[in-house]
């Protein structure tokens, strides 16, 4: 689903024999989708940053386990998600999800900014509130699923628990919000 | 995908994540072991996001006829499509201009820092590609047209924005997370890349353009080819 980081078989190959410049490649690749996962679950932005860079850590040692041909990215967020987990639990401050500040006025129009039509500023934040009261779990498959753009199979590795545990988790989720959203 | 689920994805492109750090320096601190190569400059998101918004006013202030009649917006991924009432003066010109120096695949990727997706289609692949940060392009030839592939990513990319007029007919189509397919009359296309070169806006008239976001990737088609032909392109791409 995602534009490939160069190469990234061969960076894989050449992290596995320990080239750090290859690895520090794939770090760059990831860090941003590393990042917005281990945000969403912990809900604190420096366990998230400590999260995503023990996961790159842990990653770069257990590479040696890590499948030929298998698909990078899932593999790397299940070990970043597993970091951002055990820091939530570890309690602190979470965040609430938020929009962005409106950024119409900066591009000089007057008019509203629906995307596509499908939402009005009303519709957002009742729809962001709506997710905020999500229970932990809908909310988390929620997020990573529509806010990160992980795939079904990338949200059951980062959250350790079944494709179909997945699946009925969005079900759920989507027919509470659906309400918000009528 | 349903119209809810679409308006979650779009709920993603406005949501204030914190700035992302730049992790590569300290995690290569703890691989236990230094090099002197240099690498990629950290990411200023602050400073991006600030230049961001620069290019935005500059470019509404370069076009009173698209400031004075803005309609309606969307966002898809790095990409802002702005309905108005009166296009900004643009030419008709070559698919790839603007875009840079052709390059060879791997030049390109390396610029862009991003490794291109291309379709399994008949024949050489593309010899000639033109990056920019966070953006890489090819021209494919498809049921013997022409067709300008970009491929863009949403936390790189500088400013590209289409202005579409009432002639012009912008709807949403399912692919990827989220997709919108424009045709009719010709929109004009507006883009500028990187908070280095600000000044570098380009613009010019575009075709019939398929735009979706698939992960954190945004993906361009644009080229005479049906609706149809189009989305069946696009499928082999992010298939």
């Amino acid at each position: 689903m995602v534009g490939r980081p160069l190469d990234e078989s061969d960076l894989i190959q050449r992290a596995k024999r320990g080239e750090t410049h290859a690895y520090e490649e794939l770090v760059h690749a990831y860090q941003g989708i590393a990042f917005r996962t281990a945000y969403l679950i912990a809900r604190n932005a420096a366990d998230a940053e400590e999260a995503a860079q023990d996961g790159f850590v842990n990653a770069w040692r257990a590479l040696g386990r890590f499948r030929e041909g298998a698909p990078f990215r899932p593999w790397l967020l299940r070990i970043v998600a597993n970091e951002a987990r055990n820091r939530r639990r570890s309690g602190g401050r979470r965040a609430q999800l938020a929009l962005r500040a409106a950024t119409e006025e900066s591009s000089g129009g007057a008019a509203p900014s629906p995307e596509a039509t499908l939402l009005s500023a009303e519709q957002r934040e009742e729809l962001i509130a709506a997710v905020n009261e999500l229970p932990e779990e809908q909310r988390a498959v929620i997020s990573l699923r529509y806010f990160v753009g992980l795939s079904e199979h990338e949200v059951a590795e980062a959250l350790g628990v079944p494709q179909g545990t997945v699946k009925s988790r969005t079900a759920r989720a989507l027919e509470r919000l659906r309400e918000s959203y009528d | 995908m349903t119209e809810l689920e679409r308006a979650l994805v779009a709920l993603g492109q406005e949501l204030d994540f914190p700035p992302e750090p730049d992790l590569v320096a300290a995690v290569r601190a703890r691989l236990g072991e230094r090099r002197g190569l240099a690498f990629l400059p950290p990411r200023r998101a602050l400073a991006f996001a600030v230049a961001l918004i620069v290019v935005a006013f500059g470019i509404a202030m370069a076009v009173p006829q698209a400031r004075s009649a803005i309609l309606r917006f969307f966002h898809i991924g790095a990409v802002t499509v702005e309905r108005v009432e009166t296009l900004p003066r643009a030419q008709q010109q070559p698919l790839a201009t603007g875009l840079g120096p052709p390059l060879s695949r791997r030049a390109a990727e390396s610029r862009a820092q991003l490794g291109i997706r291309l379709p399994a289609l008949e024949g050489p692949p593309p010899k000639r590609y033109y990056a920019q940060p966070g953006l890489i392009a090819t021209l494919l030839h498809y049921r013997d047209e022409p067709v300008l592939l970009a491929e863009m990513r949403e936390d790189q990319v500088m400013l590209f924005k289409k202005f579409a007029g009432p002639g012009t007919d912008v709807q949403p189509v399912q692919i990827g997370l989220y997709g919108l397919w424009l045709e009719g009359e010709r929109h004009v296309l507006m883009w500028s890349f990187g908070p280095g070169e600000l000044h570098r806006i380009q613009t010019r008239l575009a075709g019939n353009v398929l735009i979706w976001l698939a992960g954190n990737t945004t993906y361009r088609l644009e080229g005479d080819l049906t609706k149809e032909q189009m989305l069946e392109l696009a499928r082999d791409i992010t298939r």
